[in-house]
C-alpha cells in the first residue's frame, strides 16, 4: 500500500495527518489542481455536491449513498471548511482523493475556501487547536487560491459555488480571470462564489447589505442561451429539503450538509447524472449519534445570568 | 449531548417530568416545557412569508420550537416563538446596515436595470416574550381565549435578584431552544435563542437577541425574566430588558480588538457594550 492510500484510509477513520504529510499532499495538489481551466471540464457520469462545512461523519453517509471514489467519479462545489467540526480531516480527505484520483474527483473553490472568511467561521481556530500552529491552515489556504472557480460537464450543465456575475455573460471571460489569489471582495470572481438567485428580482438585485448580487430569471434565461447551456448547477444555500430548482428548472441549489450545524434537521442531498446527463437526486440525513466517534460528555450545569 | 436532569434532585424539589414524549416538568405549580424541532421546510416557509407579508426570512427559522411556562391554577402563561419574534422584527423595520465591502462596490460598474433591496436582513427584534392568561378548561367551554383577561408588564422598581441567582443551587431542569438564525451570507451572524433553568427555588430565563454584523456592529438585546416559588396563588414575574449596542470602531477607539474572531460568545463580550435601554418590568394580571 502506498503513503497516500495509508493516508487516505486513515482519513476515512477521521484521524488527522501530520504536518509534514499536509505539506507534502498540498504540495502534490497544487501540482495538479494549476493545470486546471478556471471553467474546468468533467465527463459525465458524475454526481454532484454542495456544501459539506466539516460535517466529517455526514460526509461519509455521502459516500455511503453515492458510493466510494473512484467508484464513482465526484464534483464538490466548494464550502468544504468551517462551521462542523472536522474541516481539517474533511478537506484533506477530500484532497487526498484529488492527488490519487485526478481525474476522478473535481473540487471547486466555495466562499469559505478563504483566509478572511475560515479566520471568523471556524477552520483555522480548528487548526490551530489540532496542530498547536498554524501552519496546516496556511498549507490548505495556499491551496485554495489554485482550486478552480467552476466546472461545465459535458458542455451542457454550469456547475459554480454560488451564481452568476453581472460582469460575466460568457464562459470565455471567466477563463480569462486570474483566480490564484484571496477571493477579492468584489468584481466577477467573488460574484461566482457569493452571489445567490432570487425569486422577487428578475434582472439584478444588489442585497440590503450593499454588497453581493442577486439574480433572478431573466438573467439566468440569458446565460444559459448565450452559453448554450442546459441549466445551472449551484451550492450556497441551505435548502431543508436538500435541493431546490428555481427559474424553470434553469437553475438547481444543492446542499450536501445534512442537520447543518448538528441542529437544523434538514436533510441533504447529491445529484447524480449518468451518461446521458439523466439526472437523480439521492436525499440523504445526517450520520447516526453513534457513528460520529466518541460520544460527548455530559454538560455541566450553565447558571447564565 | 442534552443535558440531563438528577433524578433524586427532581424528586426531592417534588418535580413531575410532564411524559408522553415531551420534555419538561410539573414543578411548583408550573408546568415548564421546551420543544425543539427542525428549521420549516420551504413550503411552511411560504406559509410564513405569505402572513407576515415579507418575501425574506431567516434562513434557518425553528418555527415549530418554544419554550412555554405556565402557572396551572392561574393560567398565567409566559411563551417564547419565531413567530412573535419576526412580527416583532417586521414592525420595527430598521434600516439596513451597510457591510464593509460596501464602501468599495459603490464605485463598482453595476447592471442599470438592477434592484436595491431594502428590508432588515439583520432581522433585530424588540421581542420579549409572550404572554397571556389562559381560561382553564373548567371555567369555560372552548379554546383558551388568552384575550379574556388583560394581562401587561408594568415598570417596576424591583429588580431581579441576580446575587441570588448566582448561588450554585441545584438546576432541576435545563434547555435552551433556538428561535432563528442567519448567517447574514458569511457577514457575522443573527441568533434568537431562549435559555432556561428550573432551581427549587424558582425559574429563571434569558431571552437573548445577538447580532454581528463583522466589521460593523454589535447589538445584543437581553430579557430576563425571573419567578420565585412561593404559596400565594399569583406568582410573581419579573422581567428586565437590557439592549447593547457598539459599532467595530468604537470598540477600537476603546482599544479592544477589531477582529470579529474575538466576538464569538456574546456572554463574555458584552461588558464591553455600552447599554442603550434597560428597564425592569412585572407581570400584573387585571
Amino acid at each position: 500500500m502506498s503513503d497516500l492510500d495509508r493516508q487516505i484510509e486513515q482519513l476515512k477513520r477521521c484521524e488527522p495527518l501530520t504536518e509534514s504529510e499536509v505539506k507534502a499532499l498540498c504540495l502534490k495538489a497544487m501540482e495538479i489542481l494549476v493545470e486546471e481551466s478556471n471553467v474546468q471540464r468533467v465527463d459525465a457520469p458524475v454526481t454532484i455536491c454542495g456544501d459539506i462545512h466539516g460535517q466529517f461523519y455526514d460526509m461519509k453517509e455521502l459516500f455511503k449513498v453515492g458510493d466510494d471514489c473512484p467508484k464513482t467519479n465526484y464534483l464538490f462545489l466548494g464550502d468544504f471548511v468551517d462551521r462542523g467540526f472536522y474541516s481539517v480531516e474533511t478537506f484533506l480527505l477530500l484532497l487526498a482523493l484529488k492527488v490519487r484520483y485526478p481525474d476522478r474527483i473535481t473540487l471547486i473553490r466555495g466562499n469559505h475556501e478563504s483566509r478572511q472568511i475560515t479566520q471568523v467561521y471556524g477552520f483555522y481556530d480548528e487548526c490551530l487547536r489540532k496542530y498547536g500552529s498554524v501552519n496546516v491552515w496556511r498549507y490548505c489556504t495556499d491551496i485554495f487560491d489554485y482550486l478552480s472557480l467552476s466546472a461545465l460537464i459535458e458542455n451542457r450543465i454550469f456547475c459554480v459555488h454560488g451564481g452568476l456575475s453581472p460582469a460575466i455573460s460568457t464562459l470565455d471571460q471567466i477563463r480569462i480571470i486570474d483566480r490564484k489569489q484571496e477571493v477579492p471582495h468584489d468584481g466577477a470572481m467573488c460574484d461566482l462564489l457569493w452571489s445567490d438567485p432570487e425569486d422577487i428580482v428578475d434582472g439584478w438585485g444588489l442585497s440590503p447589505r450593499g454588497a453581493g448580487f442577486l439574480f433572478g430569471g431573466s438573467v439566468v434565461s440569458s446565460f444559459n442561451h448565450t452559453n448554450n447551456i442546459d441549466y445551472i448547477c449551484r451550492a450556497h444555500q441551505l435548502v431543508m429539503e436538500g435541493y431546490k430548482w428555481m427559474f424553470n428548472n434553469q437553475i438547481v441549489t444543492v446542499w450536501s450538509a445534512p442537520n447543518y450545524c448538528y441542529r437544523c434537521g434538514n436533510v441533504a442531498a447529491i445529484l447524480e447524472l449518468n451518461e446521458n446527463l439523466e439526472s437523480e437526486f439521492r436525499v440523504f440525513e445526517a450520520a447516526p449519534q453513534e457513528s460520529r466517534g466518541a460520544p460527548a460528555k455530559k454538560p455541566p450545569p450553565d447558571y447564565f445570568l | 449531548m442534552e443535558w440531563e436532569s438528577d433524578e433524586r434532585e427532581l424528586k426531592a424539589a417534588g418535580a413531575v417530568a410532564l411524559g408522553g414524549g415531551r420534555v419538561g416538568f410539573l414543578i411548583r405549580g408550573w408546568e415548564i416545557e421546551t420543544c425543539k424541532r427542525s428549521i420549516l421546510n420551504s413550503s411552511l416557509l411560504q406559509e410564513w412569508e405569505e402572513k407576515l407579508q415579507t418575501s425574506h426570512l431567516p434562513e434557518m427559522v425553528f418555527g415549530e420550537s418554544c419554550l412555554i411556562l405556565k402557572h396551572v391554577s392561574s393560567g398565567i402563561k409566559v411563551h417564547f416563538n419565531a413567530f412573535d419574534a419576526l412580527c416583532g422584527w417586521k414592525l420595527e423595520a430598521l434600516p439596513p446596515v451597510e457591510v464593509p465591502a460596501a464602501a468599495q462596490w459603490k464605485f463598482r460598474c453595476k447592471p442599470t436595470d438592477q434592484v436595491i433591496l431594502d428590508y432588515d436582513y439583520t432581522f433585530t427584534t424588540p421581542y420579549c416574550g409572550s404572554a397571556g392568561v389562559e381560561k382553564s378548561p373548567e371555567s369555560g367551554r372552548g379554546p383558551p381565549d388568552e384575550r379574556s383577561c388583560s394581562p401587561h408588564w408594568e415598570d417596576c422598581e424591583e429588580q431581579i435578584d441576580m446575587v441570588a441567582l448566582a448561588a450554585k443551587e441545584p438546576i432541576l431542569f435545563y434547555d435552551e431552544v433556538v428561535l432563528y438564525e442567519d448567517e447574514l451570507a458569511d457577514n457575522g451572524i443573527s441568533l434568537l435563542t431562549v435559555k432556561v433553568r428550573v432551581m427549587p427555588s424558582g425559574w429563571f430565563l434569558l431571552l437573548r437577541f445577538w447580532l454581528r454584523v463583522d466589521g460593523v456592529l454589535m447589538r445584543l438585546r437581553d430579557t430576563r425574566m425571573h419567578c420565585s416559588f412561593r404559596e400565594s396563588a399569583e406568582p410573581v414575574i419579573l422581567r428586565e430588558s437590557c439592549w447593547r449596542e457598539a459599532t467595530f470602531k468604537a470598540l477600537s477607539s476603546k482599544g479592544y480588538p477589531t477582529d470579529s474572531a474575538a466576538y464569538s460568545d456574546p456572554g463574555v463580550i458584552s461588558e464591553r457594550l455600552p447599554i442603550v435601554m434597560r428597564k425592569t418590568q412585572k407581570f400584573i394580571v387585571k
